[in-house]
């Protein structure tokens, strides 16, 4: 049977339809730019709370002036942001009233002044904050949280996501359930870093007043010293083994009698005059200590 | 010159060279010169402390919680520092309507605390385990290093508001098996709780709970064959809080809405 006229109208009619509704939704779906300006003085504070989604990464320059970018689909998160005073709150929730709300993204670009301090909270989507020397807290659930030349007081907190640190300095405390957490050529003074089931990689020199703990409960420990450090070393595992590469380069701990018991496995080392003091346990995970070349 | 006078010389310059007037005082004054004798002393004393000194965990304890018996301070320290588990615990609380249970995890706190510190450190017993630390590639001996008994810990003792510092009792309830009921009971809400179901949130979510009630189990049964293991008790501690967390980040976050 052949379209009649009508027919053939009322098929026009409805494809235009269609292709006005695809067109509007995607307009209304397609992500949303927006930039604002926040003059600043002294020690800015930015807190970031990203309720949904999404990447946050944060760099900076020299001028007293904090920017933000973000892209989030309009209809589906709802940003705010205030300043009072040197202080920047910014929020990123979601509008979505039922469905699915976590799966709604809003990623974010900040440039801050070098000394800003960030309390930065996302669900997924990786932190990046680099040459920033404020204290920070970074907190993330899947996401990975990656610094890179910053220092300050760093506290950071995933539970799964994995944390990676270069050259970074100053104070560092980590705590994950799975996360891994790996510091390349560190300058901090004080390191704190616990993981029930991740990694740690420690690649770098230990300041000699410094204070390190690393813990895995499951997972590997690794530390990679260099010639010129100077520190005691506790390593102490339940069930792990203690895997120890660079025996030559250590002699039996000087200075304290810091000792294991019959449950629990204890090497204790000095390298070169044992100024800071490293301690590592696991309760089944293995220690590799190794010196670098 | 008088007494007070003087008192406020030696707080201005010290206890180097004093002016005429405060010497001929001094002189003539038997309870300055006993008081510039006990300055001399604390200063004497003083350069024989090392620079860097750390006092024990214990005694931080005890002064926090003296200092909030006599209500200086109005919540710990630390708690107003860094969100710890007990913080995100009773946020979990709070949120859930635990609060029958809520008097159940102040013992529970208490009791942890005062359990590992009524802890008695073993005397070594030779050396550890099954597995080796093993040391390459150079033949230097492999060495487990005999530990020693240390002293036993002190008992901290947490005053309460009003009260007289008091030992600890010695029939403590079960720490663990306290946190873990509790624990466990605040879980239970997590079957119910609105989860999207395919997002990497919820995913890593549950997965990192499983992640900890694993770890959990090992480290109580292994507590519950050995239960003077500090070591397995240090990480099911952390495992606890880090469960508190976890759990009151799900319910943070809108899944406990429902």
């Amino acid at each position: 049977m052949q379209p009649t006229t009508k027919h053939r109208q009322s098929l026009s009619v409805w494809s235009a339809g269609l292709l006005l509704f695809a067109a509007s939704s995607a307009i209304a779906a397609s992500p949303e730019h927006q930039e604002r300006h926040f003059t600043v003085q002294g020690h800015p504070v930015v807190v970031l709370q990203n309720v949904v989604n999404g990447r946050i990464e944060v760099k900076s320059w020299k001028n007293s002036e904090i920017v933000v970018s973000s892209t989030a689909a309009k209809d589906k998160v709802a940003i705010d942001m205030e300043q009072v005073g040197d202080r920047i709150d910014i929020a990123a929730t979601s509008t979505v009233a039922s469905g699915q709300p976590h799966e709604v993204e809003a990623n974010f670009q900040l440039t801050v002044p070098e000394h800003t301090e960030l309390q930065l909270k996302t669900q997924t989507g990786l932190i990046y904050v680099e040459q920033v020397t404020g204290d920070m807290k970074l907190e993330s659930i899947a996401g990975d949280v990656h610094l890179k030349e910053v220092s300050g007081y760093i506290i950071v907190k995933t539970t799964g996501g994995s944390f990676v640190c270069t050259l970074c300095s100053g104070k560092l405390e980590f705590t994950s359930v799975s996360g891994n957490a790996q510091l390349l050529q560190p300058s901090f003074t004080n390191v704190n870093l616990m993981t029930t089931s991740g990694n740690i990689l420690y690649d770098g020199d230990f300041s000699r007043t410094g204070i390190y703990t690393m813990k895995s409960g499951k997972g590997l420990v690794e530390v990679r010293f260099s010639g010129n450090d100077s520190f005691d070393l506790q390593a102490k595992t339940y069930s792990g083994v203690v895997d120890n590469q660079a025996a030559q380069f250590m002699q039996p701990e000087q200075h304290t009698s810091r000792h294991g018991n019959r449950f629990t496995r204890v090497l204790n080392r000095t390298v070169g005059l044992g100024f800071a003091k490293v301690e590592i346990s696991t309760y089944s995970g293995t220690i590799r200590i190794l010196k670098r070349d | 010159m008088h007494c007070k006078e003087l008192e406020s010389v030696l707080e201005a310059e010290g206890l180097g060279q004093l002016p005429k007037d405060a010497r001929l005082h001094l002189a003539t004054c038997g309870a300055c010169q006993g008081l510039l004798a006990d300055l001399n002393a604390i200063a004497s004393a003083a350069k024989t402390i090392p620079a860097e000194m750390n006092p024990p965990e214990r005694i931080w304890i005890s002064l926090r919680a003296q200092l909030e018996a006599e209500g200086v301070i109005k919540e710990p320290v630390e708690a107003a520092e860094h969100s710890s588990w007990w913080q995100s615990f009773t946020a979990l609380l709070r949120r859930r309507a635990f609060a029958t249970a809520s008097a159940g995890v102040v013992v529970v706190v208490l009791a942890v605390a005062v359990f590992v510190a009524r802890i008695p450190h073993t005397p070594q017993a030779g050396a550890a385990n099954n597995q080796p630390v093993t040391e390459s590639p150079r033949a230097v001996p492999t060495q487990v290093v005999a530990s020693v008994p240390s002293p036993t810990a002190p008992v901290v003792s947490l005053p309460s508001k009003g009260s007289a510092p008091s030992k600890v009792k010695e029939l403590a309830p079960s720490p663990s098996e306290s946190a873990s009921f509790t624990l466990n009971q605040a879980e239970l809400d997590v079957p119910n709780m609105q989860l999207a179901g395919n997002s990497q949130v919820d995913l890593a979510l549950r997965q990192n709970l499983r992640t900890l009630n694993a770890f959990i189990a090992e480290c109580e049964l292994r507590l519950k064959e050995n239960p003077q293991d500090e070591l397995a008790r240090e990480y099911l501690y952390t495992a606890y809080q880090q469960k508190a967390d976890l759990l009151a980040a799900m319910m943070e976050s809108g899944r406990g809405d429902n």
